[in-house]
């Protein structure tokens, strides 16, 4: 589902082109406070019901068992190298759709809904990180924070992802 | 460091510019000065995922992004380093549009006169020729001419000895 609101601004005597906005989802993952559009996310669940596939590649991979079916369950942390040996009591599973396929991003807390210009949302610079840029949409400031913005399709598109549909 | 041979090119051509010398580990550096668009303060950076072990994450700056790479770091200098450090914002290198560089102090701007500019040997201060323009000489201190792009993009390791 995307959300996306115009809102109108009057100023006196003049037309004002709407500023388009966005809703974000912030969420944590280790220190760092990353978002992700509404686009494909269906529902934010406690993480019961995540066990270890009995083979590699577990780490970042697990299994989120949900309503009686299995799905993959992307664990963040792993997965940006911010692991922990526990799942803090906060995390919460982001439950979305890409490419027709449901899968789980693990996350140690949701912080907060936010709206945000789309315009504003600038490409990550290639130095920043050594993961495949395809994970993220891009990068935006808000207030004195800057936000990482990941792309649901293409983390869909993980090999881990498609692996276990048997892709 | 060992010799180095006056840099080569047919009579007449000047191949001096104007570079900005900067510290790290107690060596001189040098880079354009035009790929340099402004001198800031360091400030926190937000942490990215899976960095390069020499990239400390990105800025935002004036509405740009940039990623802050940490020139201590890059030539493999774990300890130590100045509390205030220098960011030179580049721009033009690589394929993002801005980068900072950190590094523990800028000096001034230079005029290196193209006779005073020597090929470099295959080492300086440890840092082999490929990743060196060339090498100077001011007020009796080594200067070493960075080749900026190929310091940011290789892959390989870079040791820098203090």
């Amino acid at each position: 589902m995307e959300s996306r609101t115009l809102v109108t601004r009057q100023a006196r005597g003049r037309t004002v082109t709407p500023t388009p906005r966005e809703q974000i989802l912030l969420f944590r993952v280790g220190d760092t406070v990353y978002g992700i559009g509404l686009r494909g996310l269906w529902e934010v669940l406690s993480p019961e019901g995540v066990t270890g596939l009995p083979t590699p590649p577990y780490q970042i991979c697990t299994v989120l068992a949900y309503r009686g079916r299995k799905f993959p369950l992307i664990r963040l942390s792993e997965l940006f190298g911010a692991s922990a040996s526990s799942v803090p009591p906060t995390a919460r599973v982001l439950f979305m759709q890409a490419w027709g396929k449901p899968f789980g991003l693990l996350v140690d807390e949701v912080v907060e809904m936010i709206e945000a210009n789309p315009a504003r949302i600038a490409p990550v610079p290639a130095l920043a990180t050594l993961l495949n840029p395809a994970f993220f949409r891009g990068i935006f400031s808000q207030g004195d924070r800057v936000v990482l913005v990941l792309d649901g399709d293409g983390l869909g598109s993980m090999s881990e992802v498609v692996n276990f549909y048997g892709g | 460091m060992t010799q180095a041979s006056p840099k080569g090119g047919t009579a007449g051509q000047s191949v001096g510019a104007q570079v900005i010398l900067f510290q790290v580990g107690g060596k001189s550096f040098a880079v354009d000065l035009a790929l340099v668009e402004q001198i800031i303060e360091y400030r926190e950076p937000t942490r990215t995922p899976l960095r390069p072990p020499y990239v400390e994450g990105v800025l935002e700056h004036r509405g740009r992004y940039l990623a802050l790479v940490n020139l201590r770091r890059r030539f493999g200098l774990t300890e130590g380093g100045p509390a205030h450090p220098a960011v030179l914002l580049l721009s033009g290198v690589g394929k993002d549009p801005l980068v900072g560089l950190v590094v523990d102090q800028v000096l001034r701007v230079l005029s290196l006169p193209s006779e005073g500019v020597l090929s470099p040997p295959p080492r300086v201060f440890g840092i082999r020729a490929e990743y060196i323009r060339g090498v100077a000489n001011a007020g009796g201190r080594p200067i070493v001419w960075l080749d900026i792009l190929k310091v940011l993009t290789a892959t390989e390791a870079i040791t820098l000895l203090t």
